[in-house]
């Protein structure tokens, strides 16, 4: 209950309060001091830091909606002098789950309307309250759920870990792909272990991987854990759901969110979860709130904050199938590099497949521009900073909003294409020129030495439709999985010395010969008419 | 006879002349000698030169520790040896020894030493050459506000200019005691001028022609006035001959050319993200060859897959995988 009526408090107020009793802490071991005289001034400092913050936690407080004031009546005593205040906070937290059911915010996690009635909503709104609801499903979970560890060579220390669960018959685990990516692409270096909850470890074998929807199934010979249900459909948005894994290496966890729907757009399917992710907790499952498993989770993008993605638990099933034998006993490492670039490029095919119709183009000052090579691109027209003052940009740039790991660290996502028009303002043309090139050889391309080789590049002028163009083609390959390339092809218009069109169109991670139709129909693309 | 003592860069910084048959010529560190050596490796009494009645020269050797050495083998002590005209070697001091039977070649002929002459108005040329490169570099940035920014230009040349000289009359001052400022800033500037604009000018017709070797071609030609103008710094402050001077200066080249190359081209030469985009783009300027035709241009994209194996493969070998030797 404790754990539950804190929640109920704003984060704002937490924070403050929270500042509040760190700096008591201060306070206490200042006072004991206090009839040092050097130490007198810092103490001084210190009661005005209490009030200050103190005031702060009331402010935030009194910002709050009403429903939560009995918590703030236990941290009130607060602006009392120092001496008394470092023992009432010390004691404010315990007070602080004053708060009854009935005062709490309305407003917090309503599910998405399901046509029932209004005291069903009710009813199911107390049964996700806070509560211990979050320590149910966590009991419930816990002895499907094992910590994923990867070794290297005869290391004794885990080099990754991440997190599984059981479905099916209890023999097979459900996890990430990237989890197990390094024991997949290295058989011979990288091995697998689980740990159970009951401390159990043992080896693990992968079984079946999907590239693409990043999941993989493990199994091991010894090892039989209850299973969690599959639930092959989408929760509500706006509905409460729980993420269970290892995050950090720092032991079973569960996180409380918001499922909040497919997101739009992807090709590759993921439910957004509001709600942490960390790292550790790829491959955990994700429960819904009747805990039924709705997905697994993938903790990739890590720049963005509670923003976390599930694939969706019907991948699952599919790959279930797939699933016959160990993966490392029927294929050479060869051969299993062989069968994830080919999910690679299978997955590349369809997001790059052309559309329907004709290539997609926005116009520009008489250029007519191709920007959708595929039907997944996304354009927008950005107000791109110039590099000079005298030179004017437009630009539009269009890329495919999602992407896939195809080895540890190496996410592949696609396409990218920049148109930018840079218009000389009075410019002398050598000057102009200069900034064209240099704009044309900034540098843009971060990939690593660990996964790709160098460019080999070929440059030519060459007559488009409408002008001349100085085109520079670079292709690269992939250290590991042989077959796939970057290309880079960077398009800059010569004919006129107070107007350049600098254009650039970057692929991830494909087959050479869909790399170079692309850029055919890139370059085909590419107009000008006065 | 003519004797002459010579010092390190083959110059006579002492001469005497010895007439009649008989005249004798002692070498040695003792005040009674001929010619006095300041040379711990010569002895008190080192050799003797004994001018003959026919014209020519004996020489002999007084019995010392390390002997006196003609053509780079000892004479012997008692007999000596005799010659016409020889360079001896006593301690480690030189001696030339020249007789009126040594046949004398024809003059040199007399050459004007144009930069000599003109070194004030081709000094003050080249630096307004190195001025006018370094504000033109700044110009074409187009800084805002201009002038401050042709200022830096204009003073990061001269000061590159003021640097290398300052080095090179400095030089000349403690080799040959004059300074010859003039000389040396001609030098310096002609050759830094050259180098900047024919590279920007190789950049031009590199695009003209769509031949990015001509890029490499201008470094080559870079290469070569930088190994000139050390060539010629090298003789006017020191008293090296052609071939010593023309062999550290082709050092000197070397050691300039690998340090711009480690600092320019090497250190990202491994870099995956690097591309080579091909010569800088000149907006509607004239060019040489015809525009190519895409399809013919994808033609040509094609070979990029073996060029991009053959990268892989390197890339292979220099940095294996993780797995490599299973």
């Amino acid at each position: 209950m404790a754990e539950g009526a804190r929640k109920t408090v704003s984060p704002f107020v937490r924070m403050a309060c929270g500042g509040l009793s760190a700096r008591c802490t201060l306070c206490r071991s200042a006072s004991a001091d206090r009839s040092h005289p050097a130490l007198s001034y810092t103490w001084d400092m210190k009661t005005g830091r209490l009030i200050a913050a103190a005031w702060l936690c009331l402010f935030t407080a009194v910002a709050v909606p009403q429903a939560q004031k009995p918590a703030i009546a236990a941290e009130k005593p607060a602006e009392k002098p120092a001496s008394q205040a470092a023992d009432t906070t010390a004691t404010a937290t315990p007070k602080a789950p004053a708060a009854s059911p009935d005062e709490r915010a309305p407003d917090e996690a309503t599910p998405a309307g399901e046509g029932v009635d209004a005291a069903a909503v009710d009813a199911d709104i107390a049964a996700q309250e806070l509560s211990g609801e979050a320590q149910v499903r966590l009991d419930a979970a816990r002895d499907a759920v094992v910590q994923i560890r990867g070794f290297f060579d005869s290391s004794e220390s885990s080099a990754f870990h991440g997190s599984g669960f059981a479905v099916k018959d209890g023999r097979r685990i459900v996890t990430n792909y990237h989890v197990v990516a390094l024991a997949v692409l290295f058989p011979r270096k990288y091995r697998l272990e689980y740990l159970a909850s009951d401390g159990r470890t043992g080896p693990l074998h992968v079984l079946a991987i999907d590239v693409r929807n990043d999941l993989a199934i493990v199994a091991a010979d010894d090892l039989k854990l209850p299973v969690l249900n599959l639930w092959s459909e989408i929760p509500a948005q706006g509905e409460r759901a729980w993420s269970i894994g290892f995050p950090l290496d720092l032991g079973l966890t569960i996180t409380e969110g918001v499922a909040n729907g497919l997101v739009e757009n992807s090709i590759g399917q993921r439910i957004h979860y509001t709600g942490a992710i960390n790292a550790g907790m790829s491959g955990g499952p994700a429960l819904d709130r009747r805990g039924r498993v709705y997905g697994v989770n993938v903790s990739v993008v890590t720049e963005r904050q509670l923003v976390g993605f599930v694939v969706p638990a019907k991948h699952v099933a599919a790959l279930l199938a797939r699933a016959k034998e160990p993966l490392d006993r029927a294929y050479s490492a060869q051969q299993l590099r062989q069968r994830v670039t080919a999910q690679v490029i299978a997955y590349e095919a369809e997001i790059l497949e052309a559309p329907q119709d004709a290539v997609g183009t926005q116009q520009m000052r008489g250029y007519t521009l191709p920007t959708q090579l595929s039907r997944y691109v996304e354009c927008s027209t950005i107000d791109e900073k110039s590099p000079h003052v005298r030179v004017r940009v437009e630009a539009i740039r269009c890329r495919i909003p999602s992407g896939i790991v195809a080895q540890p660290g190496l996410y592949v996502a696609g396409l990218s294409i920049q148109h930018r028009l840079l218009q000389s303002l009075g410019m002398h043309p050598l000057q102009f020129e200069r900034q064209v090139n240099k704009l044309a050889a900034a540098p843009r391309r971060a990939g690593s030495a660990a996964h790709v080789a160098p460019f080999a590049c070929s440059n030519a002028l060459v007559s488009l439709d409408g002008f001349d163009a100085r085109i520079s083609t670079c292709v690269r390959q992939y250290r590991l999985l042989n077959g796939l390339y970057d290309f880079d092809v960077t398009v800059v218009e010569i004919d006129d010395t107070s107007e350049a069109l600098v254009s650039r169109l970057a692929l991830q991670g494909v087959a050479f010969e869909a790399g170079r139709q692309i850029m055919e129909r890139y370059l085909g693309g590419l107009q000008w008419k006065p | 006879m003519l004797v002459e003592q010579l010092g390190p860069h083959a110059h006579s910084v002492l001469r005497q002349r010895f007439e009649g048959a008989g005249a004798e010529c002692r070498i040695g560190r003792d005040l009674g000698c001929d010619i006095v050596l300041d040379d711990e490796h010569a002895a008190a009494q080192h050799a003797l030169l004994t001018l003959l009645e026919d014209g020519r020269v004996r020489v002999q050797d007084l019995g010392t520790r390390n002997g006196t050495r003609l053509g780079g083998k000892r004479i012997p002590a008692e007999s000596g040896t005799i010659v016409e005209q020889a360079e001896i070697i006593v301690g480690t001091t030189r001696i030339r020894i020249r007789t009126r039977l040594a046949a004398l070649g024809p003059e040199r002929l007399f050459r004007r030493d144009y930069v000599r002459r003109h070194r004030t108005p081709l000094a003050t040329a080249g630096v307004m050459a190195c001025l006018a490169f370094g504000i033109f570099l700044q110009w074409l940035d187009a800084p805002s506000p201009l002038l401050p920014g042709l200022t830096k230009g204009a003073l990061v040349a001269l000061g590159v200019i003021a640097v290398w000289t300052a080095a090179w009359t400095l030089m000349a001052k403690l080799n040959r005691g004059t300074w010859n400022v003039r000389v040396h800033t001609t030098i310096a500037s002609m050759g830094a001028a050259f180098c900047a604009w024919g590279y920007w000018v190789a950049g031009l017709v590199a695009f003209a022609v769509q031949w990015s070797f001509l890029v490499r071609v201008g470094s080559v030609v870079v290469a070569l006035v930088v190994l000139a103008a050390i060539y010629l710094h090298l003789r006017e402050a020191t008293y090296y001959g052609r071939r010593i001077a023309l062999a550290l200066a082709g050092a000197m080249t070397l050691v300039i050319g690998i340090t711009a190359w480690l600092v320019e081209i090497g250190v990202d030469q491994g870099d995956v993200n690097r591309m080579t985009l091909g010569p800088d783009v000149r907006l509607g300027t004239a060019r040489v060859v015809p525009n190519r035709d895409i399809d013919d241009y994808l033609a040509e994209v094609d070979e990029l897959r073996i060029a991009a194996a053959r990268e892989r493969q390197r890339s292979l070998l220099v940095a294996p995988l993780v797995d490599a030797e299973d």
